[in-house]
């Protein structure tokens, strides 16, 4: 038990929030007050972010939420840090109609022109956030992940094979 | 507080009903159907004539679990607020009506409310009415350390975790592999910050001081009926009495892990008094310094919990209890105790 513990602690690592603030704030704008009382630390390849007095001695599963993956060449926020942190972005954010907003959370891929730079974005409805996306070359691509998609779960009609989506 | 009423069935205020008796405004609708009550008739439905003495109108309880559940939702005002959710849903056309009793839940008329793009954004989140009750019971505020013991698929956690604004502790504990995967994705989902998700056996949690603990313990789930009628044939005195051992030992660890001065809410979704008044009248006897505080809540309709049980005396503090009937509110059925320890 306490072994286990410790294993946890070992690979949960301090984070600077300077540098989580720097991320969000640099490609979204979201301004540090909105991050106030949250801490944030490196477990892998990922950032969690939690408000917690301590973390307790216990042998946790996980710790808060999972903020951004540090994986790729840039770091990509979860769709669960752009629900919740999303709503103080000021660029790079993409407002939806309701019938393309639909789309994006079946998990489709379309064509849009956006005052955006390419690379990851707010995706809203109505200043309400769906999640994270990907705008590329005019295109933009959705990065929901699959368990959270709805709708379009039935295969098109006139599509061959099952719904790929 | 609450002033406790004694007679079998609290009757909600608040309704807009001019004044029609309880009884009747329930039974409306199938009059209105061309459905007319007979003497009730419980084939099919194994396990819930031994009721027949304690549950208040037990051909309008028997009615009810035939019908299903109204679909029901929580605001989570972690992503948003009240007003605004209910905005969106005028906007998106889905007709809703608030509870009378919590102002975050509402009932929707919508077939797949999983499907809407306000369930995505973890808006809402889709729980059965009476489910909403034991955070209620519980309490939690902003900053204090509270322990979830039984919390997949985190239904409750997540709401306790809007209760405490995102801040303070919440310990969300399940020890089931592949429920605690959905208890994450739910949090995840609900924007908590503040959950630390543990995987022990509730009966030897080893953490201690919390402020408040819930126990939503595992049980035959016959209030649940109304989801799946499946549940009544499972059911079996022999398992009330195996989970009784579980549930028993998993409220006495909670009382255990909670500081002086703390609370605990032990809740089920079933009727058996064994698993319910049963487990709460033994905890009492264990551990010293633990009395029972009424776990009614405003605006709900429900029966005190039941002092003796064939041939069982559990004493007359389990009347602070509180059982709520399908029937009543036609939600699910729940059990709810409050204990508070010296
Ligand atoms: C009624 S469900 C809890 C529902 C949950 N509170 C919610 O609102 O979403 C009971 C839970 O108890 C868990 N459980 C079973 N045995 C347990 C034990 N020994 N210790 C703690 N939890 C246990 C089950 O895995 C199950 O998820």
């Amino acid at each position: 038990m306490s072994q286990s513990s410790l294993k946890n602690r070992s690979l949960l690592q301090p984070m600077d929030r300077a540098r989580v603030v720097e991320i969000m704030g640099s490609r979204f704008g979201i301004p540090p007050e909105a991050f106030e009382g949250v801490s944030f630390s490196l477990r892998g390849r990922n950032v969690w972010a939690f408000s917690l007095p301590e973390i307790p001695d216990l042998a946790w599963e996980t710790v808060g939420l999972r903020v951004i993956s540090v994986r790729g060449r840039v770091p990509k926020p979860t769709t669960a840090a752009l629900q919740l942190f999303g709503r103080h972005a000021t660029k790079n954010v993409v407002d939806l109609g309701t019938e393309d907003a639909l789309k994006f959370a079946a998990g489709e891929r379309q064509r849009i022109s956006a005052p955006v730079e390419d690379g990851y974005v707010v995706v809203s409805h109505g200043g309400d956030v769906l999640g994270c996306g990907q705008y590329l070359d005019g295109e933009l691509i959705s990065l929901l992940p699959k368990e959270r998609r709805i709708g379009r779960a039935e295969p098109e009609e006139g599509r061959s094979g099952r719904g790929d989506l | 507080m609450v002033i406790r009423a004694r007679p079998e069935v609290l009757i909600p205020g608040g309704f807009d009903d001019g004044g029609v008796p309880f009884e009747e405004m329930i039974s409306r609708p199938f009059k209105r159907l061309g459905i007319y009550l007979i003497k009730a008739n419980c084939s099919g439905m194994k396990g819930l004539d031994r009721y027949r003495d304690v549950i208040p109108d037990f051909d309008l309880f028997v009615e009810a679990i035939r019908r299903p559940l109204p679909v029901t939702a929580r605001i989570n005002t972690l992503k948003t607020d009240r007003d605004r959710l209910l905005s969106r849903l005028r906007g998106a056309k889905v007709a809703f009506t608030p509870f009378i009793w919590y102002p975050f839940g509402l009932r929707l008329t919508v077939e797949k409310p999983g499907n809407l793009l306000e369930s995505l954004m973890g808006q809402i989140h889709i729980q059965e009415e009476i489910s909403m009750v034991s955070p209620v019971v519980l309490g939690p505020k902003p900053g204090e350390r509270i322990l979830d013991l039984c919390a997949a698929p985190g239904s409750k956690t997540t709401q306790i975790a809007m209760m405490m604004e995102n801040w303070g502790l919440l310990v969300a504990n399940d020890p089931a592999n592949t429920r605690v995967a959905s208890l994450r994705s739910n949090c995840e989902r609900a924007g908590a910050v503040n959950v630390v998700v543990t995987r022990y056996d509730g009966r030897r949690f080893p953490d201690r001081g919390f402020d408040r603990v819930l126990v939503d313990a595992p049980c035959t789930g016959q209030g649940m009926a109304r989801k799946d009628l499946k549940v009544l044939d499972r059911w079996s005195l022999k398992r009330s009495l195996g989970l009784q051992r579980l549930q028993r030992a998993l409220l006495r660890r909670a009382l255990q892990v909670t500081r002086p001065g703390g609370a605990v809410v032990y809740s089920t979704c079933t009727f058996a008094p064994e698993e319910n008044e049963g487990v709460v009248s033994w905890a009492l006897g264990q551990v010293r310094g633990v009395r029972l505080e009424d776990a009614s809540v405003r605006g709900l309709a429900g029966s005190p919990g039941l002092a003796e049980w064939e041939g069982s005396r559990f004493g007359d503090e389990v009347e602070r209890c509180t059982r709520y009937y399908p029937h009543q509110n036609d939600a699910g059925g729940f059990f709810v105790a409050k204990l508070i320890k010296e």
